[in-house]
Parts: structure tokens; C-alpha cells; sequence
């Protein structure tokens, strides 16, 4: 069964070329920060590495930076937008998340971060990306959870609702509460594990959180997004909703992200797992001292 | 057309994206063939762009 399509993924990648000059890098560095650490305790060579939707090259930055970056070799820069790539020295390919063209078990450690929450299928994506890399290869990704952007979202719905009388979905819906290692689980990953960052970023003035969006080649690409464009109207209100419900004291507008990491591994016989039932070479009542008896009939 | 090379540890693991088969690499047009899908990727500054709907149909005994 083909899942619904959800983006329009053209659109995507010309949004990504556009910001790709002037590319708002924050949240991107921090996840990219956070990777090259995790791996940086993995006390393993991998000597061939994919870097999927690398944008500015935050992750290869990142990794240069921290001890152990030597343990990974080559590092191939792939995305789905050649502006993003254009200018950069190193291994460098474009290409689509949802139609990898990386050959079967080649790969050794795979991140992405950031960049899969506009793919229509993100299981399907997941298993793409196990498919390419070797047995007991590594996956490290990084996925927007879903309180990101819940002031914005939540003030325009309100401020479109009050004056159109109707409202369409303006921000993408991000998965809710996003169970990053179920979805690694349901890709075939072993071992997956996550947890979550939350980032307050403050802003003068909501324009200015939207041009950082725009910035990062982030705004709506939802296949049946509102084609009608934000009046000025809605949006005003939108912006007065912002201040009124979230401001700080000191007037500042708070916007959340959430970065939901997930780390997993492709399948290897030599991994850890649980034992098949009824494997037990020990009875739990002898470990107890417990005697067994039998059940009393009825 | 000003392609340059690409690297060889990329060709080595690059297949093309919709029938994940084989590619050769035409150096001269700069291009990477999929005979299987009859498409051309094209090669941009050294950059292979794996993207069926930017490859080339390649035409008939080519």
C-alpha cells in the first residue's frame, strides 16, 4: 500500500535552494554538535559514511571538532539540493530521501538529521537507509518533535479561525510525541535508542522567526497546505495572539523546538537480544528457592 | 559540458535510485547511465545529481 502523499518534495528542494545562500543554521549546528558527540563514544571505525540532507555541512564540521573524528573515514555530503552542496570540497552527491541511490549494505554510518520530517514515507525512508548500510552499521538521526513551533502554530490557527472564519494547516504537523526508536524499531533497526532536546529560541518580532524558517528552507510544503496566501489581516492578529499568550516578561517571543535523536543499528548476529522463549536454562523457581507445585484443579 | 571527475569512492557505491541497479559513467558527457531505468544522470561540478526527474531519457541504442 502506497501511504498518502503529504509534500510536494519539488517544492521542497526549491525552498531549500533558495535558502541554501543565507542558510539559518542554529538548530541544524546543535543537532549536528550533539551527533558528533554521541558518535565520539563509539569507540568504532567507520570508514565509510553518509552525511543525508547536509545542508551548510554542520555535521562534517561538527565531527572535525570533537576526538575520534578520524574514526570515520570518508564522508559522503548528500542533499537533495545542489545549492546546498554548491562550493563545498569533499565527497558530495544529491540526492532524494525518499529514493536513495546508495548501493545495498555499502554504508557504515548513516546520519541525517533534521532533514527527513518532510518525507511522505518516514518508516519507508528508515528502511531505505538500513538496506544501505552494512551489518552492525550505524544510524544516527535527528527529527523535529511535535511541540516545535506550537506558539506559531497555535497563534495563527486562532488568528485565521477569528477573522477568515476557517483555518488550514499553516505549519507542517510534525509526529506527535514522535516515538523516534518505535519508528527505528519498525524500520528493522536493532538496539534503537532516543531521547529529546528542547530549544527556546527568543525573538524580537514573529516576522523575524518566520525569515529564520524561510532561512532554513523550512516553511510549508504540505501537498494541501492553504493556497490562499496569509493575509495581512490574519497575520497582524496572529502576531498579536503571539505576544499576548507567550511573550516574556521582558517582551521577548519564545519559539520551541523539540529534536527528538535516535540512534540504531542494522541487524548483526553477533548483537546483543533478548533469548527466545522457553530458551531458559534455569528455572525461576530453583533461582528463587521457591517450591513448584501444581495448580489446584477446579 | 564542464564536469568534473568524480570521485571513485563515490561511483563505488552510488546505484541508481529507481531500479537500484548498476551505472556506468560516461567521462566524456559527464554523465552516469542507467540502462535498466534508460536515464542519464547528470554530473554538475563534480557533483552526481541522482534525481530521475533531472536525468536525461537516454534514446533508443545508445
Amino acid at each position: 500500500m502506497t501511504p498518502p502523499l503529504l509534500f510536494d518534495r519539488t517544492l521542497h528542494r526549491k525552498r531549500l535552494d533558495r535558502a541554501a545562500p543565507r542558510y539559518a543554521g542554529f538548530l541544524k549546528a546543535r543537532a549536528a554538535e550533539d551527533a558528533a558527540w554521541r558518535l565520539s563514544a563509539i569507540l568504532r571505525s567507520f570508514p565509510l559514511a553518509v552525511d543525508l540532507g547536509s545542508r551548510d555541512g554542520a555535521f562534517g564540521a561538527a565531527l572535525r571538532a570533537v576526538e575520534g573524528a578520524d574514526r570515520v573515514g570518508t564522508l559522503i555530503e548528500a542533499d537533495l539540493s545542489p545549492a546546498m552542496l554548491r562550493g563545498r570540497p569533499g565527497l558530495r552527491v544529491v540526492a532524494d530521501e525518499e529514493r536513495l541511490p546508495f548501493r545495498d549494505e555499502s554504508l557504515d554510518l548513516v546520519v541525517s538529521l533534521l532533514s527527513l520530517h518532510w518525507t511522505n514515507d518516514l518508516v519507508g525512508a528508515l528502511v531505505q537507509i538500513r538496506r544501505t548500510l552494512k551489518p552492525d552499521g550505524l544510524f544516527i538521526g535527528a527529527f523535529l518533535g511535535g511541540a516545535t513551533l506550537a506558539e506559531l502554530r497555535q497563534s495563527l490557527l486562532e488568528a485565521e479561525e477569528e477573522v477568515t472564519g476557517g483555518a488550514g494547516p499553516r505549519v507542517s504537523p510534525f509526529a506527535d510525541a514522535l516515538d523516534a526508536a518505535g519508528l527505528l524499531q519498525r524500520a528493522g533497526f536493532a538496539l534503537p535508542v532516543s531521547d529529546i532536546d528542547r530549544v527556546t529560541v527568543r525573538y524580537d518580532h514573529p516576522l523575524k522567526l518566520m525569515a529564520d524558517l524561510r532561512a532554513m528552507g523550512e516553511t510549508n510544503v504540505l501537498l494541501d497546505r492553504s493556497r490562499r496566501p496569509l493575509s495581512r489581516r490574519v497575520l497582524s492578529r496572529a502576531f498579536e495572539i503571539y505576544r499576548e499568550r507567550f511573550a516574556d516578561k521582558d517582551g521577548r517571543l519564545p519559539a520551541s523546538f523539540e529534536i527528538v535523536s535516535a540512534t540504531g543499528w542494522a541487524p548483526h548476529p553477533d548483537q546483543q537480544k533478548p533469548l527466545r522463549p522457553g530458551s531458559a536454562k534455569a528455572s525461576l523457581a530453583e533461582a528463587l528457592g521457591a517450591v513448584e507445585r501444581p495448580l489446584p484443579r477446579e | 559540458m564542464a564536469a568534473a571527475e568524480v570521485d571513485p569512492r563515490l561511483l563505488e557505491v552510488l546505484v541508481c535510485p529507481l531500479t537500484r541497479g548498476p551505472l556506468e559513467y560516461d567521462r566524456e558527457k559527464g554523465e552516469l547511465l542507467s540502462r535498466a531505468a534508460a536515464l542519464a544522470y547528470p554530473i554538475r561540478d563534480g557533483v552526481p545529481i541522482m534525481l530521475p526527474e533531472e536525468a536525461r531519457t537516454m534514446e533508443n541504442g545508445e
